[in-house]
């Protein structure tokens, strides 16, 4: 009886998805009323085999309770959908206004994400944090392409002290966020692939940094374009309730960005380029998702204390 | 789906207000009240409670919190939120204009 109501319910923690506290919280309420339930029943001279079989029933299949919790939780307000797509929006402005070339205005918005990212950070990590967090980490990611394309010494400085360190603090804050749901994790990491792809863009034309500097500029609007693809994604992402619509648009707005880099930054190198950078989408996508598995098979415990 | 809980789906909501409006309730609690109250017309299917309540929470309709029961067992009573009262009172207005409509169409007709 306790096997079959503790399998339910440790099936219900493992599709909720949700973060930790709030789990927490749905599976004690399911066991209280289980509990109440199963009292009911095995009061009426139902064997307690047969109790649990019928409470399990009257709940309906674990994974379908599990979803409609999730959706229960899982939508953003329209304030929140802002919030997420602001980041990405400055972004996108910054480079279609051409601003990005005054060092004020990036200094400022840099200043700006990471204080928001800090603040949502050190409350709760709600809804809108993961643009914030991946707008945060992309100038960590440039910064270490910087430092590869500098003269020889350089370059090694940068792999062998600042590449690890980067590498550390992305992998660490995605950890942090699979923990949540590894959804947010992708949403987080959907930047990077975008940047980085613009970022070699400008480094497979000329020589670095001075011509670079010229294509960017000649690449600017496409570059807005794609955040403001990303600002759009992050809103509607945070609007959906279901699960696979939610999937549905960072795939979706992964390869519409896959294709804006590779049709106006690479189309030089045609299709070979996108199937690279659409893997590496598809990589930073997915990684979450694998590494939410392995978090899970580590923590697994068993849910249920219900009755002796 | 039986046509009790077809017609029920779209009451879900106004139902549970209106139920914990009365007094604050948990889970199972609200299943008995409302088997109770409608004579065993509202068989809640179970699995659609919780997620009905957790949206009603998240819309700030209700407000969980748990609470001890002389037992020493612990539930989360749900209780309703002044948002949850002008909602109530909006849906119950609807549903009573609704009613009165559907009683002014199929009453017998007089010649």
């Amino acid at each position: 009886m306790v096997t079959a109501v503790s399998h339910y319910l440790e099936s219900v923690k493992d599709n909720l998805s949700l973060d930790l506290s709030s789990e927490t919280e749905v599976i004690r309420e399911l066991e209280s009323h289980i509990e109440d339930r199963l009292h009911e029943l095995e009061e009426s001279g139902v064997s307690e085999e047969e109790a649990a079989n019928t409470c399990i029933r009257l709940l309906g299949p674990a994974k379908q309770l599990a979803r409609q919790i999730y959706e229960a939780h899982s939508q953003g307000t329209w304030g929140q959908a802002l919030l997420a797509a602001m980041p990405h929006l400055l972004f996108g402005l910054l480079f279609a206004l051409n601003w990005w070339q005054n060092v004020g205005w990036f200094l400022a918005m840099l200043v700006l994400v990471f204080s928001v990212a800090i603040y949502g950070w050190r409350h709760g990590k709600p809804f809108w944090l993961s643009p914030w967090l991946g707008d945060c980490l992309m100038p960590v990611v440039i910064s270490g392409l910087f430092l590869l394309c500098l003269p020889r010494g350089w370059s090694w400085l940068a792999i062998a002290v600042y590449v690890p360190l980067a590498l550390w603090l992305v992998g660490s804050i995605t950890f942090q966020t699979i923990k949540r749901d590894w959804l947010y994790s992708s949403l987080m990491l959907l930047p990077m692939p975008v940047a980085i792809g613009w970022f070699l863009a400008a480094q497979l034309e000329g020589k670095f940094p001075r011509y670079s500097t010229g294509l960017i500029q000649e690449y600017a609007p496409w570059i807005g374009l794609s955040f403001l693809v990303l600002a759009v994604a992050a809103a509607v992402f945070i609007r959906l309730r279901q699960r696979w619509l939610k999937i549905a648009v960072l795939v979706m707005s992964g390869l519409l960005t896959s294709t804006l880099v590779c049709g106006y930054g690479w189309y030089r190198l045609g299709l070979p380029a996108f199937l690279t950078l659409a893997i590496i989408m598809l990589a930073l996508f997915l990684t979450p998702a694998l590494l939410k598995r392995r978090i899970r098979r580590g923590e697994h415990q068993p849910v249920a204390r219900l009755l002796p | 789906m039986t046509k009790r809980q077809e017609s029920m789906k779209g009451s879900v909501d106004s139902l549970l207000l209106y139920l914990v409006s009365q007094q604050p309730m948990y889970g199972y609690q609200i299943i008995k009240e409302l088997g109770r109250r409608s004579q065993g017309y509202f068989k809640f299917k179970e699995g659609t409670l919780y997620p009905a309540l957790h949206r009603l929470e998240r819309a700030g309709l209700v407000r969980g919190e748990w609470q001890r029961l002389p037992g020493g067992q612990q539930r989360k009573y749900y209780h309703i939120t002044e948002a949850g009262y002008h909602a109530m009172a909006e849906q119950r207005n609807q549903w009573r204009d609704f009613v009165a409509a559907m009683n002014l169409v199929i009453q017998p007709a007089y010649h």
